[in-house]
């Protein structure tokens, strides 16, 4: 099980699926907008590559789409977030490789512990980077006034971040499960490890 | 040893029951062309993907039997021995780009990158590879934006940049309108000249009767026969083996007429031009006014524009009713723009559109849908339910239906394109053609008093086409209005009653169907050609022209002769 | 079809510079100041590269990315000003809203770098095609691999978004609205993401066919059609900031000695 666990294959199915991924990532953010929802959603394709690739695949989407992300827009300011980007990728994968993405309720726990690993990763980042803020006004106003009442700058920043990433993770991975139910057999047995040629 | 061995080949997907190839045995010379066909799921493209060593290395799944190519063992080759011995074209131009090119000349050379040709040599083969497949003036566009059949040979000069000796062709115009299918054919008798081997999977018959040496027809995995076209298309039992003889073949067998020295029947335009004769029944015109035809579409001087600036449609004014109307044209003639104004979708920038009275313009999309039906021309853009009951009940739940009526009226419409078997399954696991079935269905259980169909018949082979056919006469029957958008003439005269010529946002004909067809300056502007029957009749001499070949044996049957 | 790249495609000196000469530009501009470590060393960074900016014309192009960061710097601003832990001394009050000075001299010091790093990173992707970028690292020593995910995401981003607008009319037509409260609205996400997300993945088996058959797996190292070598103004540009890098590091611990 273990040894499993992280096994990536490179071949041209995977290659070509990392791009689709980021691309989905992209889509995901123009449609919420679109549609004016106060959402992201802009790490789905991260994690329905962490599910079919395994979590290699899932954190070199996450760290790609940043990458791209910033040539893109321009948006120096998001760059540094690929950590949780990456951080997104892997957990999906290793909780998908661990059969945790087969079931509805399996698939929200999971959608818990992206949402812990995320708030891990993007607080210091915040810290560090911003002293605490995360530039959305929502969140940032909650810092202010918990900063002001005299809270510790991680925990009122913890508090930003957590507040910002709870429902659209939990979302994301919703969707992420559906998506990936909804794929035709012959589309997952392309990315399944480990199948060889039989003789007839 | 011939040049391509194919021995025992048999082959199964993973995660599937049953095996897509079941033993095929067959060897092909040097420099021929084999036209492979055979109704949808009957193995072409596996046979076609085996050819390059995808079946098996790329899918796995169990395999068995072999493909040798002048000596080299397909199935165990490297795939840089492959890629100079066989090439394959896929269906979907832009699918087989490698999208990482943003020039033709790049994409052109993006095979050869990868195996290590030299960069002189390079150049001088994408050049020559630009030029055998006229496409050089788009050396420096982006080959996403070009037309189908621009980019289909784009695709093609990718492949045959690398020099390979034999080129396998995956229906390759089943996407394309008629002028893309045109140059693409052009194209490959170019290559065929050049003495490349060529392997095609392809439905449009006529053509692979033209240009193939041989035929190979494929059934459930097996290689039902494999032989001239003449002899294969002269089988009396196409029918039960799910495709249909050219046109030209299935007139003279109608009319009985055999090539004398062979005693075959003929496959070619010219063929049964002469075989055939002057000696051909007077075609009966279908009389429409046997029942009521109720006035729907009332357009009065539209036009419109995307841009702001160049109309795409120019004062237009147009009155629809009941019958079954075809509206035909070239790609930017403006057919979809055209019926995407009737439904709503766009808004004319000046005129009106009425509908039974009722002003469509002032109405939105929604309000809309439950008196319009649209099947757009890819299903792909709209299925995306994992069951195909599901995917079907979204549209009447939206307008209204209660669960119950929702579910009575889409069992109703799945039985009527013939998938209520398939209520359960993921509609992604249906193949292309099954899923625009269920598009379909999901417009039919909508129950509309208009239905407009973008291209129904693309990717079906001949049942597809038949209960697309069945649905529309049953529309018809209902008193519905039926709106298609086609390029495929053989079906527009099968199934539709008045015709529509566009051209670059205007209409040049519009009339009966049989009297649509004899506009000639009208269909050469529009760059369009008649239906295969019209075309024989024509060349045998006939002044009138009988449209499909029901017309022509109901003639004969009434035993009217000229 | 639209590109998402920012490239301007126009003549300019950094235009013809190599891309490695423009990334290790980018580098120098975020080493330089932080090593010098004072805000003047960030505010003429800044200069520098927005004067840049000016000479190549791309100012104009440029402008969206500043206005991009506008709220973010303003927010650092206001929340630093007012509760920077090392908040002493009142710098200026709104009312009974108190800024300290600290904070707001934290907040430039954020502030500057930031615009810092955000022009000479401007510089270097308005003048970059990507596709090329990718291709000279290829050259020494990117996996090909790695580099066509990057290069094809340029090309697959626009294409997914592309079918939006028929998708949209598609589901539109089966009655969905698209409009009107959040809850209607968020119900249409699904029906308007499902469909490409499940043709793109569908796509992506074929895709992969279709670049095997092109020997994209095949074992011979690759050629280029495009080459591009290091001319005599890229070496001279690179000699002078690795010389400005190593003067840097020079004062800083010279100015470290002074201050022992």
């Amino acid at each position: 099980m273990k040894k499993n666990l992280f096994k990536t294959k490179f071949n041209t199915a995977v290659i070509v699926l990392i791009p689709v991924c980021i691309g989905i990532n992209f889509l995901g953010k123009f449609i919420a907008a679109q549609l004016k929802l106060p959402l992201w959603l802009d790490c789905i394709g991260t994690c329905v590559g962490g599910v079919l690739g395994g979590p290699v695949i899932g954190a070199i989407c996450g760290a790609v789409n940043n990458l791209v992300y910033t040539i893109t827009t321009g948006d120096v300011q998001s760059w540094p977030y690929f950590l949780t980007s990456i951080g997104i990728g892997l957990t999906v994968g290793i909780m998908a490789r661990l059969g945790n993405m087969e079931k509805f309720g399996k698939a929200l726990a999971t959608a818990f512990v992206v949402v812990v690993v995320a708030v891990a990763i993007s607080t210091p980042i915040n810290v560090i980077l911003w002293g605490g803020t995360t530039g959305v006004v929502f969140g940032d106003a909650v810092f202010t006034f918990l900063r002001e009442k005299g809270v510790g700058l991680w925990l009122a920043s913890l508090c930003d971040e957590a507040l910002i990433d709870l429902i659209d993770k939990f979302l994301t991975i919703v969707i992420t499960f559906f998506i990936v139910k909804a794929l035709p057999k012959t589309i997952t047995s392309v990315y399944s490890v480990g199948d060889e040629i039989k003789n007839l | 040893m011939a040049y391509i061995e194919v021995k025992g080949l048999k082959y199964k997907y993973p995660a599937t029951e049953t095996m897509a190839l079941k033993g095929l045995d067959f060897s092909v010379e040097k420099g021929e062309f084999i036209g492979v066909t055979g109704e949808n799921n009957s193995g072409k493209s596996t046979l076609c993907q085996a050819f390059v060593g995808l079946v098996p290395n790329f899918y796995r799944g169990a395999y068995g039997g072999s493909i040798t190519i002048d000596g080299l063992d397909i199935a165990k080759a490297s795939n840089a021995e492959i890629c100079t011995t066989v090439g394959l074209v896929f269906q979907n131009p832009y699918n087989q780009f490698s999208g990482a090119c943003d020039t033709v000349f790049d994409e052109i050379a993006f095979g050869l990158q990868n195996i290590g040709i030299e960069k002189q040599e390079m150049i001088r083969r994408v050049n020559e590879a630009m030029e055998m497949l006229d496409i050089a003036a788009y050396r420096d566009r982006n080959p996403f934006d070009l037309s189908g059949g621009q980019q289909q040979r784009v695709a093609i000069a990718g492949i045959l940049a690398m020099k390979p000796q034999v080129l396998v062709l995956d229906e390759p115009t089943s996407q394309l309108d008629p002028q893309g299918s045109e140059e693409v054919f052009k194209a490959i008798d170019t290559m065929t000249q050049a003495g490349i081997t060529i392997i095609i999977a392809e439905h449009k018959i006529e053509k692979i009767a033209e240009f193939a040496d041989k035929i190979l027809l494929l059934k459930d995995g097996l290689a039902a026969d494999f032989d001239t076209p003449e002899k294969v298309f002269s089988r009396s039992d196409l029918a039960s083996l799910g495709i249909d003889p050219p046109v030209y073949t299935l007139a003279a067998e109608k009319l009985g007429k055999r090539k004398p020295e062979s005693g075959l029947y003929p496959v070619t335009l010219s063929d049964a031009a002469e075989c055939i004769g002057t000696d051909i029944p007077r075609v009966v015109l279908k009389k429409r006014d046997e029942y009521k035809i109720e006035p729907t579409f009332d357009v009065s001087d539209i036009s419109f524009s995307y841009d702001g600036q160049k109309n795409i449609i120019e004062h237009l004014s147009l009155k629809l009713d009941s019958r079954p109307t075809a509206i035909i044209g070239q790609n930017g003639a403006g057919k979809t723009t055209l019926v995407k104004l009737l439904k709503g979708l766009l808004k004319p920038t000046e005129g009106s559109i009425t509908l039974a009275g009722e002003d469509v313009v002032g109405q939105t999309v929604a309000s809309l849908s439950s008196k319009i039906g649209y099947v757009f021309q890819n299903p792909n853009d709209q299925v995306f339910k994992n069951n195909v009951m599901d995917e079907v009940m979204f549209g009447p739940l939206n307008i209204g239906f209660t669960k119950e009526e929702a579910r009575e009226r889409s069992i109703q419409a799945l039985r009527e394109v013939q998938l209520e078997w398939a209520k359960d399954i993921n509609p992604y696991d249906l193949g292309l053609s099954d899923r625009k079935l269920v598009a379909i269905a999901s417009v039919l259980a909508m129950d509309t008093d208009i239905v407009i169909f973008d291209e129904p018949t693309i990717a079906q082979d001949r049942k597809g086409k038949e209960r697309i056919a069945d649905v529309i006469r049953k529309l018809e029957a209902e008193g519905k209005g039926v709106i298609g958008i086609l390029h495929d003439m053989d079906f527009v005269a099968q199934c539709f009653d008045r015709v529509i010529i566009m051209a670059k946002g205007t209409i040049l004909a519009d009339d009966e169907v049989h009297k649509a067809f004899t506009y000639g300056p009208a269909l050469d502007q529009a760059k369009l050609e008649p239906p295969h029957v019209a075309k024989l009749m024509k060349a045998i001499g006939v002044g009138r022209f009988a449209l499909s070949v029901d017309e022509i044996e109901k003639s004969a049957t009434a035993g009217e002769y000229i | 079809m639209k590109s998402i790249s920012l490239y301007v495609d126009k003549n300019s000196i950094f235009h013809n510079l190599h891309s490695f000469t423009k990334l290790f530009y980018l580098l120098t501009m975020i080493l330089v100041p932080a090593i010098v470590g004072s805000v003047w060393g960030f505010a003429a960074a800044a200069a520098f590269s927005f004067l840049l900016l000016v000479i190549c014309g791309l100012l104009k192009k440029a402008m969206p990315f500043v206005l991009f960061t506008i709220t973010i710097v303003l927010i650092i601003f206001i929340v630093q000003g007012l509760t920077y832990p090392g908040n002493e001394t009142v710098m200026f009050s709104l009312g009974k809203i108190e800024f300290y000075r600290e904070g707001i001299m934290y907040a430039l010091r954020i502030g500057l770098n930031f615009w810092n790093i955000l022009f000479a990173f401007a510089l270097l992707i308005l003048t970059t095609k990507p596709k090329d970028m990718v291709e000279d690292c290829e050259q020494i020593g990117l996996s090909p691999k790695f580099g066509y995910i990057i290069a094809s995401v340029f090309q697959i981003i626009p294409q997914m978004t592309g079918t939006m607008s028929t998708i949209t009319d598609a589901q539109r037509s089966r009655g969905m609205e698209t409009e009107g409260k959040l809850l209607t609205r968020a119900k249409a996400f699904i029906p308007l993401m499902a469909p490409v997300v499940m043709s793109s993945l569908i796509n992506t088996k074929e895709r992969a066919m279709a670049l095997e058959i092109r020997g994209f797996n095949a074992d011979i190292k690759k050629t280029y059609l495009y080459t591009r070598k290091l001319k005599i103004s890229d070496k001279i540009c690179l000699f002078m900031m690795g010389l400005s890098i190593l003067s840097s590091i020079v004062f800083r611990v010279v100015k470290w000695l002074i201050s022992k």
